[in-house]
């Protein structure tokens, strides 16, 4: 379906692409992967000529592509970016049909086409078919941007990281519906991506490209089992060890944003920053440093008065927990008691932070489904 | 009130050509402003030295620019008409090349991408994207002619300047005012009307939002 044959791309005396030759079969979803910088988004740009190689053949459906006119090459090969690109000034239905019009479709048929597509990633036509890209989610947006470049059907679909710029939920169930989408339109797909997780998801087959070459063209299991280079094999841990639990520590888990004071602030001072900061609770330390107690709001009115320092009030001794400790142990203790929050301590008994309900939340959906930041 | 008696149907005729040298010398200088604009922002390297040479050329007084062209053509309208187009071509000009270079690359990549010309790409796609920069350089050239267009009467053109010049020369405020006060009302009007057009040429999918 895809041949490159010695393929050399050159800006300067940066090499580009070097000496690139590989075949993709019709109907396989092949993943490109490396490191910023390997060559990966240029390989996709040439197969539709956005980039134009110095050297060497691309052959597209056994047709030499240097010999074909870009832009009906292009009207025959799907394209999707990251940025999205949907035009503003058109709605959804338009954007969708830019290239059938340009194929002279009639326009019952781009509505036919449009409204079959959207179904099959569950949007209503009625809803968004004439609304604006401005009026929609990234995540929607990014669906549309997918469905415009499968609209005239073209055999091939080209796909420069399309959930790069996604979060992480959303990224994961565009996923699963290009995954769905594949397997329904047999299409042929090259697809870019520096996640690990993503290409093995995806792929029929990896790409794994550095410096312009070739590392390795296997199947995800293949690459798994035997990683060609150290560098492929960190790839691949980087992007397992996240998804594995049971190693995680308190420590990856805890927020370290927390309002600590030492025991001899005044009592007014400790009332004064809660107000400020909207919270009902203090840590309390030591001269030292390390951690004495928690006091709270309840604890300062049932102490009756405002003079004095902190220290007048007896700390109520907070649940607490080490860094290295392991994560599940401490949402255990956090269950366990009707106390709001874990506090981490560091070796030393030094604060370290928090482990509340909500930062448990967050770090889940962190760890599951790749970097909230 | 007499003094609007005696100058009435002078005014009305004042205004009249007032507004036509207003509109014929800005549309004028838009059309040639939008197709120099395209034409600089295809070659934007070229631009760089060639819009700053025209902005120069723009801080040459009005008066000077009428009163040469008025030596080679003499007393006519083409005379006025043709010097202010010039001095409506720059914003008109300016706006466009930015409103053009401001396009964001994504957009011409997925016209690219989808298989669009270089003119389907600049027609449907960048032009309209362009628009509400336009729009903003066609208020300026319009508010900008309005205003020079009382140089007309210095070489004897007519228009609302008439009253101004005899009541500068006459020391005589009643006529400065009854020249200045239209041509301030035509400005505001016609800007008025512009937010009009903004209204329909802007595409809808650049105002709306979720």
């Amino acid at each position: 379906m895809i041949r490159f044959e010695n393929v050399r791309k050159k800006y300067g005396d940066t090499v580009i692409l070097n000496n690139l030759s590989f075949n993709i079969e019709p109907g396989e979803f092949v993943v490109l992967i490396g490191p910023s910088g390997c060559g990966k988004t240029t390989t996709l740009k040439s197969i539709n000529r956005l980039i134009t190689p110095d050297e060497g053949k691309i052959f597209v459906n056994g047709n030499d592509i240097s010999e074909s006119n870009p832009v009906k090459l292009r009207r025959k090969i799907g394209y999707v970016i990251q940025q999205i690109g949907l035009f503003p000034n058109m709605t959804i239905e338009q954007n969708i049909g830019i290239v059938p019009k340009r194929l002279k479709y009639s326009k019952d048929e781009i509505k036919k086409i449009t409204h079959e597509l959207m179904e099959m990633v569950d949007m209503s036509y009625e809803e968004y078919a004439h609304k604006y890209p401005s009026e929609l989610s990234g995540g929607q947006q990014q669906r549309i941007g997918v469905l415009r470049a499968l609209a005239a059907s073209p055999p091939i679909v080209l796909m420069d990281e399309p959930f790069g710029a996604l979060d992480p939920m959303t990224r994961s169930v565009l996923q699963d519906e290009i995954v769905k989408l594949h397997k329904q339109l047999k299409k042929t797909i090259v697809f870019v991506t520096h996640d690990m997780n993503e290409a093995l998801d995806l792929a029929d087959k990896i790409i794994f490209m550095e410096k312009g070459e070739i590392v390795q063209m296997a199947t995800p299991d293949e690459m798994l089992a035997n990683p060609a280079t150290p560098l492929i094999r960190d790839f691949m841990r980087k992007s397992s060890s996240s998804s594995d639990f049971s190693e995680l520590t308190a420590g990856d888990f805890m927020k370290t944003k927390f309002f600590s004071v030492y025991k001899k602030r005044s009592i007014r001072e400790c009332t004064d920053l809660m107000a400020r900061q909207h919270i009902d609770s203090l840590l309390i330390k030591n001269d030292d440093d390390t951690y004495a107690g928690v006091i709270t709001i309840q604890d300062i009115k049932k102490h009756g008065t405002s003079s004095g320092i902190i220290s007048d009030i007896t700390p109520y001794q907070n649940i607490t927990s080490n860094v290295l400790e392991n994560a599940k142990e401490s949402f255990d203790k956090l269950y366990a008691t009707t106390d709001n929050y874990v506090v981490v301590l560091k070796n030393d008994n030094t604060i370290a932070g928090i482990v509340s309900k909500t930062s448990m939340a967050t770090a889940m959906a962190d760890t599951l489904w790749g970097d909230m930041q | 009130m007499s003094y609007l008696d005696t100058y009435g149907p002078q005014l009305m005729k004042a205004i009249q050509v007032h507004l036509f040298y207003v509109l014929s010398s800005v549309l004028i200088g838009f059309v040639i402003a939008i197709i120099l604009g395209i034409l600089l922002s295809r070659v934007p390297q070229y631009a760089k030295i060639i819009m700053p040479l025209l902005s120069i050329f723009q801080t040459i007084p009005g008066i000077v620019f009428i009163g040469v062209l008025f030596l080679y053509l003499g007393m006519i309208p083409a005379t006025v008409i043709i010097a202010l187009a010039v001095y409506a071509i720059f914003p008109v000009l300016k706006n466009t090349y930015t409103g053009l270079l401001d396009v964001k690359p994504e957009y011409i990549e997925a016209a690219k991408g989808c298989g669009m010309s270089k003119m389907q790409t600049l027609f449907e796609v960048e032009l309209p994207l362009a628009t509400p920069s336009i729009i903003t350089g066609l208020r300026m050239s319009t508010i900008y002619t309005v205003s020079w267009s009382v140089l007309a009467a210095m070489i004897g053109l007519g228009g609302l300047g008439e009253f101004i010049y005899i009541g500068i020369a006459s020391n005589n405020n009643f006529l400065i005012l009854l020249g200045a006060i239209p041509s301030a009302l035509m400005a505001i009007v016609l800007s008025l009307l512009i937010d009009v057009l903004r209204r329909v040429v802007v595409p809808k999918g650049l105002k709306v939002s979720k």
